[in-house]
Formats: C-alpha cells, structure tokens, sequence
C-alpha cells in the first residue's frame, strides 16, 4: 500500500496498472486525456505489462477492447462525453455479447453547445444498453472502484462503466492509497473467462439469430443485470474486509438518523450534498443524503427500504429529460416508489449541467425551495 | 478549514504550485485538496487554483468563492483575485516589490525577481510558482524543511538546488506590508 496525492485520472489509471489488464485501447479527450496519457506512459516505462492501442476514434477503441475480451484479455478504456456517445452501438454489441469489459467515463456535458465541464448527460444516454454503471465522488473511490468493477464485470460476465465527474474530480488532487500486489491478486485473481474465442477451438460470437434464441438472451441479460447489483454489494463488502475502505453499497448514505427529507444525487455533487445536510440539520430540518453509487441497475427496492412512512425524496439530477421538468433519477425514482405514490413525496429539479458549480449553500437553497413545495 | 486560491496565468505553474501546496501540508500531518479551474488552455491567459488544508477529510466539490488567502503570481491579477471573491478576513499573498493599493491585509515577496538571480528563467518566464510556495509556507507556518522535502520529490538533482533556493530566499524575505497610498499596483 502506497500513499498518493493525485488527481482522479491519475487514481483511474494506478487502479488499471494495478489490476493488471492485459489491453487498453484509448482515444484522448477532454477531461479523460490524462488517463490515456499516463497508462500509455505505465506501458512505455515497463511498469505496466500490456499492450496498447493507440486508436483513432472511440467507436474503434470499444470494438478493439471488446474482440480483445473475446479472446479472454483483460480490458480497459477510458473516454467522456461525445466520445461515450460515440461508442454507443458498441456499448450495446459488448453488454448483449456478455463480454467483461470496464470503461472509465469522465462525466462531461454533450454537445451542442461545446463545453467541456461536468454534467451527467453523457452517461444517462447510455442507461439502455445493458451496461452496469457506478458512480464515484472520490479518487479513493475511484481506485477502488475500478479493482471492483473488474471483479464483478468476470464474475457477471456484463460491462461495468465506472464514473467520476470530469474537472471536479478528474483534475482535483486528493490523498489516496493504493493496494499492495499480494491484496489485489487476492481480491481480483488472474482473469479466468468461461469462454473465450480460440483459433483451435470451433464457434462463433454473435452470429444471427431468430426470435427463439434472441429473446431468451435478452431475457438472460435484464435478469442478470439486475442480480449484478447485489454483486457489487457483495464484492464491495469482500474489499471493505480486505481493506478497510467502504463508500458505500448502491447508496452511500449519510445522517439516516430521524430523517423525512432525502437528499437523492450521484457523483461529486453526493459529496458536496452532505455538506447541505449539515447545513440544513444546523437548521433544524431533518435532512438525510443519499449519494447513488449504482445507477443500473437502479436499486429500487434499496432505494424504499432507505424511505420511512412519510417520507419526502428530494432528487437532484445533473442531466435533463428534455420536455420535462428534471432528469433520469427522478424518472426511475418515481417508477421505483410508484407503490408508494400515496405515502411518499417525490420531487426533483436539474442542476449542475455543463459544470454548474454546485457548493453546499446553493444545494441547500435548493432542497429548502423542494421541500416548501412537498410540504404545500 | 483554510483555503487559498492562487491566480495565476497559463504557464506559470499554478497547478503544480497547488499540488507542492497541497502535498506539503500533507506531510504536517493535515488533510487536502487541489481544485485547479481550466478555461481556455493557453499560455498568458488568466488561470486559477483552490488548496484546501483542513482537520478532516475534505468533501467540498465546488470552486473557491472565499477564501482565507488570495495568491496572485502577478501583481495585475488584482482585479481579477478580487472579483472572484474572498473572505472578509482574507489576506493577499503577492508576487510585489511594493504593496498593492488594496486594502487587504498583504504579504509581499520579489517573486520574479528571485526567480532571475537564481537563473530559474525558461523561454524568457521566470518560474515564480516555487518563491511564491516559499512565501505561502511561510505565511501558513509550514516548516521549510517539509517545504525542502516535498521540492526533493519533485525534482532532483541540478533542477532541484535551485529551486531550493529560490523557494528559501522567499521563505525568508516575504514580509506582511500596509499600503499607505501612492503609486497605484495592478
């Protein structure tokens, strides 16, 4: 284990040189260039054994990791905003192809306008294709995030997206450890695939199919994705016994104790939120945070066992549904508590897109204009 | 918790002055955190920098808007520091051979002049960002010698010696200043 004072890219990219992959296949973009810069300079420098692919466009960097997880690699990329949209079809090829894969997304705004600042818009496009995404608002967590993300993408046989928000974590340097060789190959063992595409071996991968086959790999694919949220519970459990280090299961809660108003949002924005809850505590306002760590498969039972009778949800979203009044999170929250829809009060707003700072007083202000309007 | 936030422009160094900041107060046994603000990238334009240094673990995620020390790398960065806010209380830490005509409580430092008796000149810049981390220990009462330990990670040897020094010579020369009138600064 070795202290480091780095910034969120640079945690990202210790954590892959540390999980030991076997290929990486990258193309630089603003905020993620510095992760594809620095494990293209680990393998360079010898102290990184894998091989990389310096690609020329994003599409082609998940199709190259992806036909390398095919043959049983180890893999990795790394991208933000229209580079994540650009590898859309593939994002959709790698989940129904159950390859394990793991993708660093440094959440950034999409275009139209340009801007390069953080904003969720860019992962919540993806929510639909299969893949498992994870949210992060520390570079200790990122480290530790991404060691996991391998673990459970092997044993689930499903893409895991881990996310960070782009400038305000991506660039922010931060006090981190990392994890000593023997640990990590006691947490995360050589990879090991069930299958795997071999010259000497007959099969195909993804060959045509009809209705009879497709459904029941459809139907395979939502079933296990919804089970893999109780993986990463479980191998974020395995890492906190190993290490001591807990951010949390699908949630990382924070002041539950006497609570009626719920703080829901993911990413830095989670962080920052709790100091809004000590703000509003301060105030005699009973507000707790929940910072989602695991955004598919959206935890919905987890998310109203955390709710007591009466209790008022509070969303702020950090991406826009276009033509309605907020995000995703609302979305999901409201089809998750819909049996709930007489005891509960849901609300939500957007905020924080294209970087919008978000400091602990404007969310305050926020929550209070919330619950003003749940208490009419 | 005590924040700086330290102006700068492009290719001055202000990231890495923030992170040796950061890092040296890490070895006093505290907590903290680098938020660089990147524009436009570009040589010349203005370019700023938050510390965090605290107790405990830091959880802000947002920009500095007040904070305990404005760091100014130049003396015309004034304007610019001041409308990005502070604390009341605030104090300037600035590269100056005279105080600046602000009413802050000011700490002065011949940064760039420093930077040219030691030869740290590059393409014409002098490299102020390691006097001014100097004059900022001093300030926050960091001891030179975690200063001098985190300037050895960085660097080593013949582009350390004088950073070394440049870093020492505003240590011991950044002085608290009033300014009483005249010739207007920045």
């Amino acid at each position: 284990m070795s202290k480091v004072f780095g910034s969120g890219n640079t945690a990202c990219a210790l954590a892959v040189k540390d999980a030991d992959v076997d290929f990486v296949a990258a193309y630089p973009i603003t905020p993620q260039t510095a992760v594809a810069e620095k494990i293209a300079a680990y393998i360079a420098e010898g102290i990184m054994d894998a091989n990389y692919l310096p690609v020329e466009s994003e599409h082609s960097a998940a199709s190259a990791i992806a036909a390398a997880s095919a043959v049983g690699a180890r893999v990795f990329t790394a991208t933000a905003s229209q580079g994540l949209l650009y590898m859309h079809e593939i994002l959709h090829y790698a989940a129904g192809g159950r390859l394990p894969m793991v993708m660093a997304n440094v959440n950034r705004a999409v275009n139209a306008p340009w801007c390069l600042y953080a904003d969720h818009q860019d992962a919540v496009s993806q929510r639909d294709t299969g893949w498992i995404h994870i949210h992060t608002a520390s570079n200790q967590e990122i480290y530790d995030s991404i060691l996991l993300a391998f673990k459970v993408t092997e044993e689930v046989q499903i893409p895991v997206m881990v996310n960070y928000d782009g400038f305000l974590v991506s660039h922010s340097m931060m006090p981190f450890e990392t994890l000593d060789e023997n640990k990590i190959k006691e947490y995360l063992p050589p990879f090991n695939p069930s299958w795997r595409l071999h010259p000497q071996w007959g099969g195909t991968f993804g060959n045509v199919t009809y209705s009879e086959q497709y459904v029941p790999y459809r139907e395979s694919l939502t079933r296990d994705v919804k089970k893999a949220g109780e993986v990463i519970v479980r191998c974020a459990k395995e890492y906190q016994e190993l290490t001591g280090r807990w951010h949390g299961g699908y949630f990382d809660v924070y002041r539950l104790e006497d609570a009626s108003f719920f703080l829901l949002s993911m990413g830095s924005m989670g962080k920052e939120m709790e100091l809004a809850v000590d703000l509003l505590r301060k105030e005699g306002i009973p507000a707790a945070g929940l910072r989602l760590r695991v955004f598919c498969p959206f935890p919905k039972e987890e998310l109203s066992v955390l709710l007591p009778d009466g209790a008022k949800l509070l969303v702020f979203d950090r991406n826009l549904v276009y033509g309605s009044a907020a995000g995703v999170l609302l979305q999901e929250s409201r089809a998750a508590l819909y049996e709930r829809r007489d005891d509960l009060r849901i609300t939500g707003i957007s905020v924080g897109l294209g970087g919008e700072d978000l400091p602990a007083v404007l969310l305050a202000d926020r929550a209070r204009q919330m619950i003003q309007e749940v208490e009419k | 918790m005590q924040e700086i936030r330290i102006h700068g422009r492009g290719g001055q160094g202000v990231v890495t002055l923030g992170e040796l900041l950061a890092k040296s107060a890490i070895k006093i046994g505290k907590e903290a955190q680098t938020l660089p603000f990147f524009g436009v990238e570009r040589r010349g334009a203005a370019v700023k920098a938050a510390v965090r240094i605290d107790d405990v673990p830091i959880k802000v995620r947002s920009q500095s808007y007040k904070p305990d020390y404005l760091v100014l790398l130049n003396e015309n960065l004034l304007e610019i520091a001041l409308a990005g806010g502070k604390a009341d209380h605030a104090a300037i830490i600035v590269n100056a051979e005279q105080p600046l005509a602000a009413e802050e409580k000011q700490w002065i430092v011949g940064a760039t002049s420093i930077a040219i008796k030691n030869n740290q000149v590059v393409g014409g810049e002098p490299f102020v960002n390691v006097p001014m981390l100097g004059a900022i220990c001093r300030v926050l009462g960091i001891p030179f010698a975690v200063l001098e330990e985190t300037l050895g990670e960085q660097w080593s040897g013949s582009k350390l010696l004088p950073n070394i020094a440049t870093a020492r010579e505003a240590y011991d020369n950044v002085k608290e200043v009033e300014y009483k009138g005249g010739p207007q600064h920045g």
